[in-house]
């Protein structure tokens, strides 16, 4: 085992597990009906199986990487640490594209639709280029995030019925 | 209501439409990494003011554009442009290499038209009698046929079971958000109204397709490939001889009877359609060797069976209202926002729909043929568009198709949790296919399963002979799956072990 796959074991396994542990927790909150015509399995029912059967499949997860970890170990292998930092900064783009794309829903009732899609496509469109491209992008990004916010408006919310926010710009009565 | 259809298709608007989407779809289907499921995506919020025959025609056409344009990059770039054109590289890339492209993107432009034409005509004949079969279902036979769809999850996942059934069970752990079947009691909603009818699948698809791609590209930023694109691609009438043509028919028939029924079987596309069709054409030919050297047969094989996947898929989607695949996935999702209830019932409810979808599917077959053979050196052109430019504007595309789902802004962010929840699941090498199936099929099984509870003292399970069928069909493919399962996993452990001897023999 040249590299270390048990992480892809271990660690979405203590996630999932966690997650198990947390949706089950949560069922007794759910309200059951009792009245007249109530099911003999209640609404709490299924719930309960699904998540004990993804607790089950974690558990399987993590003993799986766990015999795997130690295969490794046996066989000489070294294990590479590396921080979450390390591994963010190396996903760098993944990360500013989820923040963008997190901020373009979170301003995009306040600001509008046209604000934020002028913004996040700009953006967005930097982040997918290399940053050695960006100062001959910066035109071209910056002509297709004014035309893809104003078509894309136009079309959906007066041809199509599509209520897309407008936000700041409702004071020039758009 | 047959001729209800053909008339809601003729009018000129959706023969329109439906060319845009053929298209459209194929564009998607032929740029690597953009696939027919983000082309449906991309316009559903398109078809929200539509009538509900324009709207579902379109989708189709990008469905079968989608399917059929992955071919173009797996000739020209040795890139599958859509996981169903895997196979399509293993011949028609060599093709192509010995100057024989525009034959390799003839045979199959024209196959992949076979294909369709046969699938949509087992559609037509299937979908009906499996319907009338339906008919008979009670609560016991749907959530026995929830439970064995489900255990089809089993079959795909290969030697990583687990992580399959990991996808399918967070799938029905998502579809127990909102107000419970039968009694209608809130569950998981922390109090938020938006969340009182759970989550729209169309958002979960979003998510899980749309954003998730976007975030692949965004990986490979800094390590960017560059294609190199065969330019030679002039196809002389449709690319091969008249006689060549009928040799390959048999080969062409067997492909698509493969292509309908993997199409039919739950959770499973064309992608694996094509290697088994690759794989079977290859063993039953009598010059198995030069597969792979660039031979028609091996891209009739490959392009035939996934597009016949296209009718198969829609067989159990419009009979019992499961999808085949992922696109399907999206095409219910649109059948939904148009409000039309797949099931054993959509004849009466929705007949003229129903054939208008058929029309629909026959002509954006025949556009696709005509605009792939005619317009090969634009459809080309387009594997050049960025992505960097194209990838913004599409999830800008996927928020409204969010919004525009329930008017609300709500759903935006469910689709960025999705697409971040994707992430990590691919990250973690869990497929994010089940995770449909076991969207759409967990509330199936729990309303009914919860029926059958209050039903169980009067109506015995054994009164009920489909349920025993499907029940005792669940338990065998249950349990061939997991022995094959675990071959395929002591088999790959081996390679591996191997695999490591070999290469510390290499550094000693």
């Amino acid at each position: 085992m040249k590299n270390e796959k048990y992480r892809l074991d271990i660690i979405p396994g203590i996630v999932l597990a966690l997650f198990a542990i947390g949706y089950l927790v949560m069922i007794p909150t759910i309200k059951e009906f009792t009245g007249m015509g109530a099911t003999p399995l209640t609404n709490r029912f299924v719930p309960y199986l699904w998540g004990s059967v993804l607790l089950f499949l974690a558990a399987w997860l993590i003993v799986r990487g766990i015999r795997k970890r130690k295969k490794f170990l046996a066989e000489g292998g070294v294990i590479k640490k590396m921080s979450l930092v390390e591994t963010l900064k190396e996903r760098r783009e993944v990360v500013f594209s989820f923040v963008a794309l997190t901020v373009y829903v979170a301003v995009m009732t306040p600001l509008g639709f046209i604000i934020a899609t002028v913004l996040y496509v700009f953006c967005q469109i930097l982040i997918l280029t290399p940053k050695e491209n960006w100062k001959k992008n910066y035109l071209p990004a910056a002509i297709t995030a004014v035309l893809t916010a104003g078509i894309l408006f136009y079309v959906f919310r007066y041809l199509l019925n599509v209520l897309l926010p407008i936000g700041v710009l409702s004071i020039f009565g758009l | 209501m047959i001729l209800e259809g053909l008339s809601a298709v003729l009018q000129p608007m959706t023969i329109i439409l439906v060319a845009i989407g053929t298209i459209v779809g194929i564009i998607f289907g032929s740029i690597p990494g953009l696939t027919a499921t983000m082309a449906i995506v991309m316009f559903l919020p398109v078809t929200y003011s539509m009538t509900s025959s324009q709207g579902i025609s379109m989708l189709m056409a990008l469905y079968i554009g989608g399917i059929s344009g992955g071919l173009i990059s797996a000739i020209l770039l040795n890139i599958p442009g859509t996981p169903s054109s895997v196979a399509t590289c293993f011949d028609g890339n060599p093709l192509a290499d010995k100057g024989e492209a525009g034959k390799a993107l003839g045979t199959g432009v024209v196959f992949s038209f076979i294909g369709t034409v046969i699938g949509i005509a087992l559609l037509v004949v299937l979908s009906p009698v499996l319907c009338d079969f339906a008919l008979k279902f009670q609560a016991y036979e749907y959530c026995a046929l929830a439970i064995f769809s489900l255990s089809m999850v089993i079959a795909l996942t290969g030697r990583d079971m687990p992580k399959g059934l990991i996808s399918a069970v967070i799938g029905t752990l998502l579809a127990t958000v909102g107000l419970s079947p039968i009694d209608s009691k809130p569950r998981f909603t922390f109090g938020m109204f938006q969340l009182n009818n759970g989550f729209a699948l169309v958002v979960l698809l979003i998510g899980l397709f749309a954003i998730s791609e976007v975030m692949a590209y965004a990986e490979k930023v800094r390590h960017a490939q560059h294609y190199t694109v065969n330019k030679n691609v002039k196809i002389k009438g449709v690319g091969f001889t008249f006689k060549e043509f009928i040799s390959q028919l048999p080969n062409a028939i067997v492909s698509a009877l493969i292509g309908v029924g993997i199409g039919i079987l739950p959770g499973i596309g064309g992608g694996v359609s094509c290697m088994i069709s690759y794989t079977v054409s290859k063993n039953t030919s009598k010059h198995r060797e030069l597969y792979g050297t660039g031979i028609m047969d091996g891209v009739v094989a490959s392009e035939t069976a996934n597009n016949g996947t296209i009718g198969g898929a829609m067989i159990p989607l419009l009979a019992l209202g499961i999808p085949g695949d992922a696109a399907t996935a999206m095409l219910l999702g649109g059948l939904q926002i148009h409000n039309v209830a797949p099931g054993p019932l959509i004849y009466e409810k929705n007949g003229a729909v129903v054939y208008a979808i058929f029309f629909a599917m026959v002509i954006a077959a025949i556009f696709m043929m005509v605009f792939m053979l005619f317009g090969m050196r634009f459809f080309v052109s387009v594997l050049k568009i960025p992505k960097n430019y194209l990838l913004p504007v599409i999830v800008v595309l996927c928020a409204i198709g969010a919004i525009g789902n329930a008017n609300s802004v709500f759903d935006t962010y469910s689709m960025v949790a999705f697409g971040l929840m994707s992430y990590l699941l691919i990250k973690s090498k869990i497929p994010t296919v089940p995770m449909i199936l076991g969207f759409i099929l967990g509330p199936t099984f729990e309303q009914n399963l919860r029926r059958v509870s209050q039903l169980a003292s009067s109506d015995p399970f054994y009164h009920h002979s489909i349920f025993c069928v499907l029940i005792a069909a669940t338990v065998v493919v249950v349990i061939f799956s997991v022995r094959a399962n675990l071959k395929d996993a002591k088999k790959a452990d081996l390679a591996e072990a191997e695999a490591m001897k070999k290469s510390q023999t290499a550094d000693e």
